[in-house]
């Protein structure tokens, strides 16, 4: 079977294929929401023909109670008015039948009726997303109590693509020319105090070389020739306000100027460059969209007792709506700091944000948790961060001191605040995660809190029971409040704010199990789609693909895993197809980063194929960057090999960096610390190993040098110094076998005029001193020995001659030896023996 | 007051003066240095310590004689060198801190010892060695504390003459082929094996022995199908972060962090821990942060920085590039060039004071290198060659 150009939908049902998918995205049934809302306000009371079966019963509690009055369906698909009457009020009967026409059982999102309102339709809310999502509600619980619904599994019905080529585009020149006169100067002249190898702490990639070969190599991922304001050197100063400069002399520093000189330099880069068609060296698949590709999602959670939900599809506006299905909506309004995630989520900023709904709608929650007794809530969350503390995530709460629960952060902690009667007004003391586990990460989590009286507050990550047991179990929630206001990323106050993405987020009026709740873990979040890359031309095989999971997955990038070999002709055999060098490819050109399948060397056979599941290549995922969006975006695959067809790769040589001189340093420099100790006990043979040595040491050890750089030198290196040269000189000194043997004929009995009186009384002492290594005899690098003696003579004749009034200055042997130790040290602790 | 206190006062003072003299008199080039200012510069160098008249006179005459490798040798001679010199060479790179003041240990002592007996410095990272004291009174050898070595130190041992060479495997009980030089030392294990995901062992190995910090050798461009599932791809609900920044460390290195599948730091047991076959449970924490990301299966490894980049860093021709385990991966480190190069820009830096820095000093570390490599890497030799070129003239 061929698929041709007129987007000819192969909607070929493969019931075990289908079956296969399912599992894939989740694997368990989608249970029926029990409990759906009953819009009394605006609902007349039916007194038509009772339900002819438990079908038309279904239809009628779960969808048709919800859309026949006249503010939604009602005033126009009534009996007599607009066909189909699927909102008529005479007959449920007769409204099934018509309703029967615009419903999908089997896929509720894909139903007529949805994509109708989803399209703009008359939809009741200012977001056309949030009634379609509030009507696939109504219709999978009908569909899941009825005779219509698959009861278990989802499925999917793998869709052929349009077929679409790969389309031209801009390729990098080969040499570096162009690059060298446009964005080339910018970059050396305000990045390379950095992303150089030459810069002082050097910061790859290496886009600031002097080397142009080796920049123009480093730079080309972070430019963008088919749309220059997608370029990372652009929004890096554009939005982040990375190493801005100031674009006037002497003026501010100025990011937006920045900014725009950078891309006009990338623009002028590639307005030079001409766009070509795909290389057609390469071995390729044909190209799709994301959203061209088979929707996978979304099918099989639980969520029968749901009482509100935020799916964050908006991605525009101030208000998140409820699309529980369950009135009254909290549609929340959002305030400070937010951003919509296109792949659906709201960002709660720097600064404070908050989503909040009004305290009468939220008191939905009270009213459906107080009868219940118990409660959980869900949330698809990626914390900013793992530093913020008291940040609140969400909750249903009455400001700082008074809440009904609350789930917060608090750094690699998560905390639970539940009311009941065993805890505080504010639903302390909380349930906290235990530190050691770390379970709050700045990635996206699946993080649920469930209460029920028996097991009291319970944390789920990722579908696995946290292991913390509540502190205050058994309460119950008499004492709850019903004034409270429903609230996300902060405080009902604004005191409490919290920094990260909410991509879903959850009330069900009933304790998760953990089988519920890890259904829900692995039904994910967000739109994942089936990407088919049609590779039958290059195999050989009919109707053949590539089939890969795909979804956006934030702002800035897509999610591609476990690429699937498969047919759609359950008869295809493949034989046996090498397959190796996978490449995924956007807008023309292979991606630079994200490549993981560029690893794949394997083989298609008989062997490992099923015509069910195809034969997984892959069980990887990766990240590749968003570039125009999910509706423009062109993915497409090639190939270094696939079946007969190869591609030669080439590989370019990395280019050294040209090597660059450093300023002059000095040519000398200081002994470090145990250089210092080791110096001193050569010197003056006094062992280190010494207790009051080894002690004084010990104390100075890092006050001393650690490195020899000579400018680096302080003041308080050179106290240490002192004092441990001191140390050595008076162990020396004071230990008279030694003092002998360095010091011979000085006589330490005596007074300090008897001993130090005459110059050759000095000598004594200055002379050793000298001839020691401590200075070293006849070096023209150390000091003369004139120098040292003047030094000295000086120093030692100012002790003998001491002032009378200074209590220290006393004629006896004692002073004698201060007098030689001084001496002694200053020599041991100079510049002669710390410079090396 | 003391005599000390009174003798520290006024030699302060005139020590400070003096001092400052002499800094100031001293010339920071000095001119027209002969075999004698050689000499000391030398073995003030290699030694830590200024030398005795005897050798000084030797080593003149050596450097005198054109042979100021000689003289060189001759101040290695000096137990400074391996007391003083080489160990605050190599305390650093046994501790996260990067701290030069930590006990001697088993990681440190390894090292002197393998300089000392000239035994190829290119198997630091993979040979199943250890060397020990053998000082009377010391406590033995104990792969689950540092008393031997804390002995040896508290005593100031003499670790030119004290030290013994034996082997790992026969005291610690890990196998010899999965020995990996220092990677397996219990200090090295203590300091980078302990808690976390085992990446800190390979940053580390890549700063001390390749002299590249992880910044240096960034490449986004490499396949990221081995980083694991513990690395969120959308840090904070911005793959942005993730796209241009951590992807250029994990994609490579991460197959090379999987070396280490087996090994943990047991911190109640206080020693290296080996499970062969049996991935530690480290490899497989936070798996919900990106659950498509890498399950790692075993211990065999990938080099992906063979091409890139980073290729430049000089990969052995004669190696694979890949295997299973620490010792081959500590081969494919430290046969690298860029182990070479490391190893002498860091002898270098320690002798000459400074990182190679004009066209003469390149072109003398690119010689020394080439002779470390040809010459057996000994370390020694690597010593001498430098302090001969920074003598001085």
């Amino acid at each position: 079977m061929t698929v041709n150009t007129n987007r000819l939908r192969l909607h070929l049902l493969l019931p075990a294929v289908a079956l296969l998918l399912a599992a894939c995205s989740g694997g368990a049934p989608t249970t029926q929401n029990a409990e759906v809302a009953n819009n009394a306000s605006s609902a007349a009371i039916y007194t038509g023909p009772a339900p002819a079966s438990a079908d038309v019963e279904a239809f009628k509690v779960n969808l048709w109670q919800n859309i026949n009055m006249s503010s939604r369906c009602g005033g126009c698909h009534k009996a007599g008015g607009q066909s189909p009457m699927f909102a008529r009020s005479d007959d449920v009967n007769l409204a099934y039948s018509a309703a029967l026409s615009v419903v999908n059982l089997t896929q509720p999102d894909q139903s007529p009726m949805v994509l109708k309102v989803g399209g703009g339709h008359n939809c009741w809310l200012s977001s056309p997303s949030a009634c379609a999502d509030i009507l696939t509600t109504w219709i999978q619980n009908w569909a899941g109590g009825g005779s219509g619904g698959s009861a278990g599994s989802t499925q999917i019905q793998l869709t052929a693509p349009v077929d679409q080529a790969v389309g031209p585009t801009k390729q990098y020149p080969a040499d570096s020319t162009l690059f060298s006169t446009t964005v080339y100067p910018l970059l050396t002249m305000f990045c390379s105090r950095c992303h150089s190898p030459s810069a002082t702490v050097p910061q790859s990639p290496y886009f600031a070389s002097s080397n142009v070969d080796q920049a123009y190599a480093a730079a080309q991922p972070k430019i963008n020739l088919n749309t220059p304001n997608l370029s990372r050197f652009y929004v890096r100063l554009a939005t982040e306000s990375h190493n801005c400069w100031a674009t006037t002399p002497g003026g501010p520093v100025d990011c937006a100027g920045s900014a725009a000189r950078m891309l006009a330099a990338i623009q002028g880069f590639a307005n030079a460059v001409q766009t070509t068609p795909v290389d057609p060296s390469l071995v390729v698949s044909r190209a799709l969209t994301l959203t061209a590709g088979t929707i996978a999602s979304g099918e099989n959670r639980y969520d029968a007792d749901i009482i509100a939900r935020w799916l964050f599809k908006e991605n525009t506006g101030t208000t998140a709506f409820d699309t529980s299905g369950v009135d009254p909506a909290i549609n929340l309004t959002i305030s400070g700091n937010t951003t919509w995630d296109s792949a659906w989520g709201l960002i709660f900023g720097t600064g404070g944000a908050k989503a909040q709904g009004s305290t009468a709608t939220s008191s939905k929650i009270y009213s459906s948790i107080a009868a219940s007794g118990q409660y959980s809530l869900e949330l698809w969350a990626a914390p900013a961060n793992v530093t913020q503390t008291m940040a609140f995530m969400g909750g249903y709460s009455g400001g700082t001191s008074a809440r009904n629960f609350t789930l917060a952060q608090d750094a690699m902690q998560y905390q639970a605040y539940g009311r009941t009667t065993s805890t505080d007004a504010n639903g302390a003391p909380p349930l906290t995660t235990a530190a050691a586990n770390m379970n709050a990460q700045a990635a996206l989590q699946h993080i649920v809190l469930t209460y029920d009286s028996t097991h009291g507050r319970q944390l789920y990550i990722n579908g696995n029971f946290t292991g913390d047991v509540d502190p205050v179990k058994g309460g119950t929630l008499a004492n709850w409040d019903n004034t409270f206001a429903w609230v996300l990323g902060n405080e009902t106050s604004n005191d409490r704010p919290w920094q990260g993405e909410i991509r879903f987020a959850a009330v069900h009026k009933n304790a998760l199990n953990i089988a519920q709740i890890q259904q829900n873990y692995a039904a994910g979040v967000g739109q994942v789609f089936y990407l088919l890359f049609d590779v039958s031309a290059l195999t050989g095989v009919a109707q053949s693909y590539i089939m890969v999971t795909a979804s956006q997955y934030d702002n800035y990038s897509y999610l591609l895993a476990k690429p699937t070999f498969i047919s759609l002709n359950p008869k295809a055999q493949p034989g046996n197809i090498p397959i190796a060098g996978m490449y995924i490819g956007m807008n023309g050109q292979e991606l630079q980063v994200g490549q993981a399948f560029s690893t794949l060397n394997t083989s298609v056979t008989d062997d490992n194929y099923s015509a069910t599941g195809g034969q997984l290549l892959s069980s990887v995922g990766t990240v590749v960057p968003l570039q125009l969006g999910p509706n423009s975006d062109l993915f497409f695959l090639s190939f270094d090999r696939i079946g007969t067809h190869t591609h030669t790769r080439t590989v370019a040589t990395p280019v050294a960096p040209a090597p660059t001189d450093l300023a002059p340093s000095s040519d000398i420099g200081l002994h470090v610390y145990d250089e210092i100790n080791a110096s001193m006990a050569a010197i003056t043979g006094v062992s280190p190993g010494i207790t009051s040595v080894n002690a004084t040491y010990l104390t100075v050890q890092q006050q001393l040098p650690t490195v020899p750089d000579i400018q680096g030198f302080l003041p308080s290196q050179e106290i240490g110094i002192s004092q441990l040269s001191i140390q050595y000189c008076s162990t020396l000194v004071d230990t008279p076998a030694q003092s002998a043997a360095f010091f011979p004929g000085l006589n330490l009995n005596q007074t300090p005029a008897q001993a130090f009186g005459t110059d050759a009384g000095m000598d004594l002492v200055i002379t050793p001193l000298i001839n020691s290594p401590a200075v070293g005899i006849g070096l023209a690098s150390q000091p003369t020995d004139a120098q040292i003696r003047t030094e000295l003579y000086s120093l030692m004749t100012a002790l003998v001659n001491c002032n009378a009034s200074d209590p220290t200055c006393v004629q006896t042997p004692t002073r004698t030896h201060t007098i030689a130790k001084a001496a002694c040290a200053t020599v041991l602790g100079s510049a002669t023996m710390l410079i090396k | 007051m003391t005599t000390v206190t009174r003798t520290k006062r006024a030699a302060q003072r005139a020590g400070s003066v003096l001092l400052a003299a002499l800094l100031g008199a001293q010339p920071l080039s000095p001119l027209m240095a002969g075999p004698n200012e050689q000499a000391v510069r030398m073995h003030n160098r290699l030694a830590g310590v200024p030398p005795s008249d005897a050798v000084l006179t030797q080593m003149a005459t050596l450097i005198s004689q054109s042979n100021p490798q000689g003289a060189a040798q001759l101040a290695m001679n000096n137990s400074g060198f391996y007391n003083v010199t080489l160990r605050n060479f190599i305390a650093p790179a046994t501790n996260r801190a990067q701290s030069p003041f930590v006990p001697l240990n088993d990681y440190t002592a390894t090292v002197i010892g393998m300089i000392r007996d000239n035994v190829p410095f290119n198997t630091v990272l993979s040979a199943d060695i250890l060397y020990i004291g053998n000082v009377g009174g010391a406590p033995a050898y104990s792969p689950s504390n540092n008393n031997h070595y804390q002995y040896l130190d508290d005593h100031g041992a003499d670790l030119k003459a004290s030290l013994v060479q034996t082997t790992q495997s026969s005291l610690t009980g890990v196998p010899s082929a999965a020995t990996a030089g220092v990677i397996t030392t219990e200090a090295a294990a203590q300091a980078f094996f302990i808690a976390g995901t085992n990446r800190a062992m390979f940053r580390f190995t890549m700063i001390n022995y390749l002299c590249n910090d992880l910044p240096q050798v960034m490449d986004i461009t490499r396949p990221p199908d081995r980083i694991r599932q513990d690395v969120s791809r959308s840090p904070g609900g911005d793959s942005r972060v993730f796209l241009n920044n951590c992807i250029g460390c994990h994609a490579a290195m991460d197959p090379m962090v999987q070396a280490f599948a087996y090994y943990n730091y047991d911190p109640t047991a206080l020693q290296l821990v080996y499970t062969p076959g049996q991935t530690q449970a480290k490899y497989h924490i936070n798996t919900g942060n990106f659950p498509d990301g890498f399950v790692t299966p075993d211990d065999s490894w990938q080099n992906r920085w063979r091409s890139g980049a980073n290729a430049l860093l000089g990969w052995s021709s004669t190696l694979p590039g890949s295997g299973n385990g620490a010792k081959s991966l500590g081969q494919e480190l430290a046969n690298s060039q860029a182990f070479a190069n490391c190893q002498v820009q860091k002898v270098f830096q320690a002798i000459c004071l400074r990182p190679p820095s004009n066209a003469a000093d390149r072109g003398a570390a690119a010689q020394i290198t080439a002779d470390f490599k040809s010459g057996g890497y000994n370390m020694k030799q690597v010593f001498a060659e430098t302090a001969a070129y920074c003598m001085g003239n």
